[in-house]
């Protein structure tokens, strides 16, 4: 075999990156050593600084070789091959940059680092610098670790991004690596991905995911060095600051799936979406539980537990994305790179680590080690992972458990049933309970693992229905919650006080939902009330925080960051309440057949057939589709939109264009157009059409053959006939035609019948001579339909024939569902309006904090 | 005690409460032979298209009627109902969930999730059509 050679390699980038690769995880593991061992001897923190700069570096090096090899087109390697090419718009080297899964882990690093050289600088020779930065470095470790792609002994380390195209498992013996064809064949950015939502989505994303490292690192030194209660002060504004960046980069991904994905809507709870979600929560409930701490103290075992947890979720939700284990369950999850194991030990491992930490007793803590280590190396070897693993996570939650009541610090006097800590408590206790149920229902793919089990995961209404009642009593104690007082508050002047935002909740409520949720052929049950009541006390919590701000902080903005947060966050719920439950379906499908007898679900009627050029009602509008017009690789389908004016005539109001995008990689993919309105959003996509027909050129031509498989008395169906065959004729028996070698041909008798029940036959022949088979097709010239008989099948004496049909035989169609989405705008407002209010929030707190370390010194 | 215990009761109590009320009414995957043994229940059926049987969409007589055949994966095959349009690329899905339930001789279903098959057979499949 001939040796290939390639020529014009470069592979100097290659290595350079791989060197940045070595150097950063070496750095990250001295750096965690040095910072661990300077918890002790303060000789080392000098080092442990340099080579957690050096760790920075690098990363930067590995980001820069990266996007230097994107923007140069270096197809030789698999990363560049595999999400750029040079056809492709240059402003969309970013997106290329983190489409991949080491390319997203390199951007979290990389904002680890940011926010690592800022708080390093922050905590520099004070008494947490050690032990939160021993935390970040050991994060590092893991993340650096996660670029490698080593194999050590059969275990595959990382996934590396400067893998030539012709060393990778998957590629190398593809024929046009073989050949070197790398730039014409180069695969590029899935197109689906090219629009701006991928340059700010994922970026701001990760920086949220990032920040929720801070308070991790904190709670965990606080853990270690046993000072549980003084971290807080400092922590706050960077909870809060993950907040705000995870909050708008989840909304920003809802946004994207609303504007440019045809989900039917913003939120699906998906797989990926809700594991974006769930450490957002648990990081609002720890940020609230830490203002307890502060304020008044206790709650101390809570808040380590959320802020530990919140960073443990994102890892799950790593996990989750990107091991493959949710196969069939979500839209977008990343494909499987074979770092599953490497993804579950490092979610294990950060569990450990924490609940090591909680045990104060060094026996104790001694045999958690020894046990938990003699666990896996009994897993590694004999197996029976699953066991060990259910067996291992629920001894640390009875440890966890004993800690709590063994090692904690409580708080000796009770609660005041009306203090703002009890409520802070429980609007915690609420944001986590609910936090656990849409992990449980998330996981269930992975349960399905671990138990053997075959449940499917739950759909959307099952969600809403769990999820509505957390929601109500959430709003129910963000209205309450700020006019208490910590510590004790009069009961009889805070029911007095919020009485007022109360009543107006009420009536103004009971106005808007009466009609919306209990007239007009809406059923009352669990749904609907439940509805109406979080409807009710969304409102309250609007009016009541408004209240707030202006008769009781007399409209002071620094100090109203909390009432504008929490009015965004109902505003958000009132959005998505009411966009979402009264979603209603204008795309009304005529068919007579009743499907709502089949039971639940099954009542959906919501396509629209348009033939192109028809006019046809939909909700309050005439439709028309007038034609498609192809940009690029987007098919766009124009959808006219009249209203019926006053002199009862129809009027052109606007033109929509939902479009189909042919991609190469997914498949024909639909993206929908949406019409805005203050108060109602018109969102519509097309789910079905066929793009093959050109209505423009020649229309004698004929579309491509379908090949059909049947018996005598079969029916074949084209577009506008049912075809059945009828018979077979034979001209000679089987014998004779063996005997004489002669010509056999065999007549395949089709009736068609039109929708006028009008009737026409063809004969297509299949003959055979000298065992070459020799077919005669037959063409219905009235019907435009053509017809090959092409192959017999002696085993089960079935018989093929091909139908091809004339292309103006069918006029061009879409299938349209429309929907309303009312108010959704709502929902944006208050994304906008939590944003704001969480900044002011944040500005404030560390104002107080540079207060404070003024009056220190 | 303190209210807090009571909470703590409370929570663990609605947790328990919640994984058995919700398993309790979770449609689990199963193939054809269970569905025929439960036709009211509701099931995900995992299986691939009978490319040998005919497709019949006519949007013209009912746009949210798409009719074919599902091979499970213990070999049985059953017509289907989709009570939604045609989904784009269907005749390419390698592998098909369907959610619905037995009704008579055919299978109904509500909603499809479909795997195809990507371009140079990277990786994983990737799903579509939610």
């Amino acid at each position: 075999m001939n040796e290939i050679k390639y020529i014009g390699e470069r592979l100097w980038a290659g290595h350079l990156g791989n060197a940045f690769v070595v150097l950063s995880f070496v750095t990250a593991l001295l750096s965690f050593f040095c910072f661990y061992l300077s918890f002790k001897n303060k000789d080392f923190i000098r080092l442990a600084r340099l080579s957690f700069n050096l760790h920075g570096f690098s990363v930067l090096g590995i980001a820069g070789t990266l996007f230097f090899m994107l923007f140069n087109h270096f197809f030789e390697y698999q990363y560049v091959w595999q999400h750029s090419n040079t056809s492709m718009d240059m402003k969309y080297i970013l997106s290329c940059f983190w489409e991949g899964q080491e390319g997203s882990f390199l951007l979290w690093t990389f904002w680890n680092i940011v926010l690592g050289w800022i708080l390093k600088k922050q905590l520099k020779d004070g008494e947490w610098e050690a032990p939160v930065m021993t935390i970040f470095a050991l994060v590092q470790v893991f993340l650096a670790s996660m670029l490698l792609g080593v194999y050590i002994l059969d275990y595959k380390l990382g996934s590396n991004p400067f893998l030539l195209l012709k060393e990778h498992a998957e590629f190398s013996n593809l024929p046009f690596v073989l050949a070197a064809k790398y730039e014409s064949t180069a695969r590029g950015l899935n197109p689906l991905l090219m629009n701006y939502w991928m340059t700010i989505h994922p970026p701001t994303l990760f920086l949220g995911f990032s920040s929720t490292l801070v308070p991790f690192a904190f709670a965990i030194a606080a853990l270690w060095n046993k000072q549980y209660n003084k971290w807080q002060t400092v922590a706050l504004p960077w909870t809060y600051f993950g907040i705000l960046i995870l909050g708008i980069g989840i909304l920003m991904g809802g946004a994207w799936a609303y504007e440019a994905l045809s989900f039917g809507g913003f939120w699906a709870w998906d797989p990926v979406e809700n594991s974006s979600l769930v450490p957002w929560l648990v990081l609002v409930a720890a940020g609230h539980t830490m203002l307890i701490n502060k304020n008044k103290g206790g709650s101390l075992f809570t808040t380590h537990l959320l802020a530990v947890g919140s960073f443990l979720l994102v890892l799950y939700s790593t996990f989750m994305t990107r091991s493959g284990v949710l196969g069939n369950a979500s839209v977008h999850a990343f494909t499987d790179l074979g770092m599953t194991g490497q993804l579950v030990m490092y979610v294990l491992t950060f569990v450990f680590i924490s609940v090591a930490l909680l045990i104060h007793n060094p026996l104790f803590k001694m045999s958690y080690v020894v046990g938990s280590l003699l666990m896996l190396a009994f897993g590694m070897i004999y197996g029976y992972k699953r066991n060990i693993l259910m067996v291992w996570v629920s001894a640390s939650a009875i440890i966890t458990g004993i800690s709590y009541f063994k090692y904690f610090p409580k708080e000796k006097d009770e609660e005041e049933l009306f203090s703002r800590e009890f409520w802070m408590f429980l609007g915690s206790l609420v944001l986590l309970l609910a936090s656990l149920i849409i992990t449980y229902f998330t996981s269930i793919p992975v349960l399905n693992k671990l138990f053997n089990t075959e449940y499917a995961p739950p759909k959307v209404p099952v969600y809403n229905t769990w999820i509505t009642p957390f929601a109500i009593l959430l709003m129910l104690l963000i209205g309450g919650g700020l006019f208490l007082k910590f510590k004790k508050t009069n009961a009889k002047q805070f029911l007095k006080r919020i009485a007022y935002p109360f009543i107006a909740a009420l009536i103004f409520g009971s106005a808007c939902t009466v009609p919306l949720y209990f007239i007009n052929n809406n059923k009352i049950n669990w749904d609907t009330i439940s509805y109406a009541l979080l409807f009710v006390f969304a409102l309250f919590s609007i009016f009541a925080n408004g209240d707030y701000c202006i008769n009781i902080l007399k409209g002071n903005i620094r100090k109203s960051g909390a009432a504008i947060a929490h009015i965004g966050f109902s505003l958000v719920l009132l959005g998505a309440l009411i966009s979402t439950s009264k979603k209603t379906t204008i795309s009304k499908n005529t068919a007579t057949r009743k499907v709502s007898d089949l039971g639940e679900g099954f009542d959906d009627k919501v396509s629209i057939l348009l033939t192109k050029g028809d006019t046809l009602p939909m909700g309050p509008y005439l439709v028309t589709y007038t034609g498609k017009v192809q940009k690029g690789i987007d098919v766009h389908f124009k959808v006219d939109y009249l209203k019926i004016n006053k002199d009862n005539k129809p009027e052109y109001d606007f033109t929509l264009e939902p479009v189909i995008q042919k991609n190469q990689r997914m498949g024909n993919a639909p993206a929908p157009d949406t019409r805005h309105f203050f108060n109602r959003d018109i969102y519509t996509h097309v789910t079905a059409t066929d793009l093959n027909i050109d209505t423009v050129t020649n229309k004698k031509a004929y579309s491509d053959a379908k090949n059909y498989v049947g018996h005598v008395g079969d029916t074949i169906f084209a577009s506008n006939a049912l075809v059945i065959i009828d018979s077979l004729r034979t001209n000679i028996g089987k014998e004779e035609y063996q005997k004489n070698d002669s010509l056999l041909e065999v007549t395949a008798v089709l009736r068609a019948v039109d929708a006028q029940s009008n009737s026409y036959k063809a004969y297509p022949k299949y003959i055979i001579k000298k065992n070459i088979v020799i077919p005669k097709d037959d063409e219905l010239e009235k019907l435009g339909l053509k017809f090959v008989f092409w192959k017999i099948n002696p085993d089960d004496g079935t018989i093929e024939i091909t139908l091809s049909e004339r292309l103006s035989n069918t006029k061009d169609f879409i299938v349209l569902e429309a929907y309303i989405f009312p108010y959704i705008n709502l929902l944006w407002l208050g994304c906008i309006v939590m944003a704001i209010g969480t900044g002011i929030a944040i500005v404030e707190r560390m104002r107080k904090l540079r207060v404070q370390s003024a009056k220190g010194e | 005690m303190k209210k807090l215990h009571i909470l703590g009761i409370l929570v663990i109590a609605l947790a328990i409460g919640v994984i058995f009320v919700s398993l309790k009414n979770t449609s689990t995957y199963a193939d054809f032979t269970e569905a025929i043994a439960n036709p009211d229940k509701e099931f995900h059926v995992v299986g691939k298209l009978d490319k040998k049987q005919p497709l019949v969409y006519d949007p013209k007589v009912n746009a949210d009627e798409f009719l074919f055949t599902l091979i499970d994966n213990k070999g049985i095959s059953k017509q289907v109902v989709l009570h939604k349009s045609k989904p784009q690329d269907f005749e390419k899905s390698e592998q098909i969930v369907l959610i619905g339930k037995m009704h008579g001789a055919e299978f109904h279903a509500n909603d499809i999730l479909m795997k195809c098959p990507s371009k140079y057979n990277e990786g994983a499949a990737q799903v579509s059509q939610k």
